[in-house]
């Protein structure tokens, strides 16, 4: 009798903890769906957005931005892209993300570690976003950096657009500035400039000591 | 002889009363010394009923639990840890475009315009509205088929494009395409400046 109702209590703690822990779950899976965005719950496949929350929670414990990754799978979902191809696209974006803010460092805003992502996705190199960083040490890069993206975009080589960028924000040049230049860059390529030429012809005329030296 | 005993009895009353009242006009002397020594001996014997205390606390005991107080005190446990955790989670509430046009302070409006004389919608979609074609219609001129919409962005570096007709994606054509298609569709750039406003 004794030890049947030894067995009887074992039994009945046995079953409050697992009852218990079963309860905790069940009040912090609603918890985790939360922090993971109902946004992605709506729009994507099951898998999918498993694969994709996880690399958001890694992003969010590394510092990195995080919303750009859900735009991005967002983006893909509103496209009609399959799982595979949003999957590989917000891991690119995640990676871009991390290098930027491995180069800009980790003081950054998100602005510009999302703004430094898009420069290396447009092809510059790490080391010329540690030299933007140093041009402006305290100040904002994001526009400088988006602006060096679109011109890039536009079809001037990355090396002498990081030059001239770098030497406007050097020389103090504010944010509408930066965007205005790139707006007369734009202009002189789309009535038949070289983007080059284009890029030079502006530096020279916003700051002088901005300009592309030129090669004998 | 009886009255003469009853004013002995009257005078032995007064005699002590007499003495008492003096005894209580006598100033109260203490010795400082000896008043120190049983106050810190009073504080002795305090700590160490502290102590006692402590150390019965700390005494191992066997408690008589069944089962089902153990299955309620379970129960309980989970709940209140569930519940502490929900109040505490941080708010990840998302704002919706509309909010933000109403909240606007701080956000620039930005027009967007696109002509498409043979459209019967236009879309704006980007990453300040989920890439959700139906948060930001287009609305059309009344000639000519442009199509345009005003929308508060934060400032910052951002893609968009224009679905036309709830299926086609189109970039800008008047602003930067973003580099990269990610999903085989152009994106066009756009940089908002937070002094100006402006692109």
């Amino acid at each position: 009798m004794r030890h049947l109702s030894r067995a009887l209590f074992a039994l009945g703690c046995a079953l409050g903890c697992a009852l218990g822990c079963a309860l905790g779950c069940a009040m912090l899976a609603p918890l985790a769906l939360a922090a993971q965005d109902a946004r992605l719950d709506s729009r994507l496949d099951a898998h999918t957005r498993d694969a994709v929350v996880a690399l958001i929670d890694s992003a969010r414990a590394d510092g990195i931005p995080s919303e750009p990754l859900v735009q991005k799978a967002l983006e893909g979902a509103s496209k009609r892209a399959d799982g595979a191809r949003i999957l590989n696209a917000v891991r690119m974006l995640d990676r871009e993300l991390g290098d930027a803010r491995a180069a800009l460092g980790a003081a950054s805003s998100d602005a510009e570690i999302i703004a430094g992502a898009s420069a290396l996705h447009a092809g510059i190199a790490p080391a010329a976003l540690v030299r933007m960083r140093a041009s402006r040490a305290h100040g904002s890069l994001t526009v400088a950096l988006a602006v060096l993206s679109d011109l890039i975009a536009r079809g001037v080589p990355g090396d002498t657009a990081t030059t001239v960028i770098s030497a406007l924000t050097v020389a103090g040049a504010q944010d509408a500035e930066l965007v205005k230049f790139q707006q007369g860059v734009e202009r002189d390529i789309a009535q038949g400039a070289t983007p080059s030429a284009a890029l030079g012809v502006r530096a020279q005329g916003a700051f002088p000591a901005a300009a592309p030296r030129r090669t004998p | 002889m009886r009255q003469h005993d009853e004013s002995d009895a009257a005078a032995e009353v007064d005699d002590v009363l007499k003495s008492a009242a003096e005894e209580l006009r006598r100033p109260l002397r203490i010795d400082a010394a000896l008043f120190d020594a049983r106050v810190m001996d009073e504080v002795h014997r305090g700590a160490g009923g502290f102590r006692e205390r402590m150390a019965r606390l700390a005494r191992p005991r066997t408690f008589r639990v069944s089962p089902l107080t153990a299955l309620a005190a379970t129960l309980v446990f989970a709940v209140a840890i569930g519940a502490g955790v929900l109040a505490l989670r941080p708010s990840r509430a998302r704002v919706p475009l509309s909010d933000v046009a109403r909240a606007g302070a701080g956000s620039p409006l930005v027009q967007f315009g696109f002509v498409a004389p043979n459209a019967s919608s236009v879309a704006l979609v980007g990453d300040f509205n989920d890439w959700d074609p139906k948060a930001t219609p287009l609305r059309a001129a009344s000639t000519g088929g442009v199509w345009s919409v005003e929308v508060p962005i934060q400032p910052g570096r951002h893609l968009y494009a224009f679905v036309v007709d709830g299926t086609v994606w189109r970039p800008d054509p008047a602003a930067p395409q973003a580099t990269g298609e990610d999903y085989g569709e152009p994106n066009s750039a756009l940089t908002v400046v937070a002094e100006r406003g402006s692109r």
